[in-house]
């Protein structure tokens, strides 16, 4: 948690406790110089000095347990209140003149709180095993996700080639066929039905292509996720800036989902944005893929908005990746995904 | 005039072999890999390399480092790349080799053979040939810099259809003018690009260069 202006709230807090301890001092020291000059007697300042110490002493045994690490700290925050608080009644005791030692009871169920807390602590199955649950629960989330996103991949691949490319050839054979027939009763009617052929047979190479063109493109195969992630900048219809780099190529399927991530993000731009510039920042960083894309268009992009980038960060999910979208009503937008990844040697 | 086919799907090669030898071509050889490619061109003399863009042996992008390589042994060599899909990325790369004699096209554009066997013997000739989707796309950018921003959208249109490397008189048939209003036009985009006074073919080849450069992108 930080502040507004940055510190985490402990450091404001230990200037607080100095000055604390500042004026507590200087009180302290008041008293003792007015019990001094008003002639002695019994030593009163004693009982002020331990009021003022209290507070402080609390403090700073919270200060020192939440220094523990994560995890550990309100163990480690109990213990030393307990130390605190028995050795101010100590205080209180020897104060009052070390009669009969009363503190052993007050100081005995405090150690035996502390320790029950402890043995419970210690007890618990162990962060390691936490863990390793938890990771089961997300590997069978994202398990089960990306065979939904690859079947529903199958299943419209197999629709447009049905609908598409197979239609037209069926078509072209079908008019070759008959063109065949004809060349010898109706010649004439032949040159038409090979026209056709021909502009049906080309139909459908446009087909596959762009059935291609979405399983995997082919420049990303050719140039990796850098180069195609350039080319793709160039076929966008507003000028779209590429920065950074890779240095090596990451495992196909991170490269193939970075890439669909940037192009979506980017269709998203020419569609709902209204910008005149966008921008594709790359890089790999302590084992770590991160990609951004933004505009400074109208902002207002969101996550489970569309199923677009819904999608997209389903499919980084498979890979531990994840998708941030940062875009306040009237811009910019910014889309961060970051996958970790290790990159093999760039290709030559 | 002499061919050499760079293609590795034999069924594809002999096809074009076929259609280019149906049209008066002379073609020299036939290969399968950039390797051999080069050897060819060493030995002997080649009017234009027809060159698919996927070969062994990683089966990327071979045919255009190819392509590049032979216009740095001999430049201005004229090349005509073919390929199943077609990158702005690519022509630009292309383009970098010089402006002459190359061409970039997508296969399915063999089919319309006549306009294919033109772009060849064009290519051959020095000219300059992109395939109308790599044109399309670099149309679709709304122009601000200057000086491509000063041309009317007719000039534009204009220069895609030279960028595709169609004549004049195909060009006025396209949209349906004079020749003379195209001519027209085309001294308003030498114009409007400062291109001097030059032969009428270089000037082509520059403006189309000029078309592809002003929306090179801006970051390297």
């Amino acid at each position: 948690m930080r502040t507004a202006r940055g510190w985490p709230w402990y450091a404001r807090w230990h200037t607080v406790l100095r000055f604390e301890a500042f004026l507590s001092a200087a009180i302290g020291l008041a008293v003792g110089l007015g019990w001094a000059l008003t002639g002695g007697g019994p030593f009163w300042p004693g009982w002020v000095w331990l009021g003022l110490a209290i507070p402080l002493g609390l403090q700073a045994a919270v200060r020192w347990g939440l220094r523990a690490p994560k995890g550990q700290r309100f163990l480690a925050v109990h213990t030393s209140l307990s130390f605190a608080l028995a050795v101010m009644l100590l205080l209180i005791w020897l104060l009052g003149g070390a009669q009969y030692f009363w503190p052993v009871w007050p100081i005995a169920g405090l150690a035996i709180v502390l320790g029950v807390h402890r043995w419970v602590v210690g007890n618990r199955p162990n962060a390691r095993e936490q863990a390793l649950a938890d990771r089961v629960g997300v590997l069978t989330r994202t398990r089960r996700g990306a065979l939904d996103v690859q079947a529903a991949e199958l299943q419209r691949i197999e629709r447009d080639l049905h609908d598409g490319a197979q239609a037209r050839l069926v078509s072209v054979a079908m008019s070759l066929g008959l063109a065949e027939s004809l060349l010898e009763t109706k010649p004439d009617l032949v040159a038409g039905l090979l026209t056709e052929a021909r502009t049906t047979a080309v139909a459908a190479l446009d087909d596959l292509r762009t059935v291609m063109q979405g399983i995997q493109p082919p420049v990303l195969a050719d140039r990796g996720l850098e180069g195609a992630v350039r080319a793709l900048a160039l076929d966008i219809a507003v000028p779209v800036t590429v920065t950074g780099g890779v240095g090596g190529r990451a495992p196909l399927p991170v490269e193939s989902a970075a890439y669909f991530t940037v192009a979506e993000c980017l269709a998203n731009v020419i569609k709902h944005s209204n910008a005149m510039s966008a921008w594709v920042d790359l890089r790999h960083e302590a084992g770590v893929l991160s990609v951004a894309v933004g505009d400074n268009g109208v902002g207002g992009a969101r996550i489970d908005g569309g199923t677009g980038l819904r999608g997209v960060a389903r499919r980084l999910e498979s890979f531990d990746g994840t998708v941030t979208v940062s875009s306040p009503a009237g811009g910019p937008t910014t889309v961060t995904m970051e996958v970790p990844c290790e990159l093999s040697s760039p290709k030559t | 005039m002499r061919v050499v086919i760079a293609e590795d799907l034999a069924l594809l090669r002999d096809g074009l072999s076929r259609l280019l030898r149906a049209h008066g071509f002379d073609v020299v050889a036939e290969v399968g890999d950039p390797v051999a490619l080069a050897a060819v061109l060493a030995g002997q003399p080649v009017d234009v390399a027809i060159v698919d863009v996927r070969m062994p042996p990683t089966f990327t992008n071979e045919g255009l480092v190819a392509a590049i390589a032979a216009r740095a042994r001999r430049p201005g060599m004229p090349v005509m790349v073919l390929s199943q899909y077609v990158e702005q990325l690519y022509a630009r790369e292309l383009m970098l080799s010089g402006s002459e004699g190359i061409g970039y096209l997508l296969k399915d554009r063999v089919a319309d053979v006549q306009t294919f066997v033109d772009a060849v013997r064009r290519v051959a000739a020095g000219g300059t040939v992109l395939d109308p989707k790599v044109v399309a796309a670099l149309l679709a950018r709304p122009e601000r810099r200057e000086p491509l921003g000063r041309l009317t959208p007719r000039e534009r249109e204009v220069l895609g259809l030279m960028a595709e490397g169609r004549s004049n008189a195909a060009i006025a048939g396209k949209l349906f003018v004079t020749d003379k209003a195209i001519d027209k036009h085309i001294n308003n985009i030498f114009m409007k690009l400062d291109l001097p006074m030059d032969h009428d073919d270089n000037r082509r080849v520059l403006a189309v260069l000029r078309f592809l450069q002003d929306s090179a992108p801006t970051a390297t």
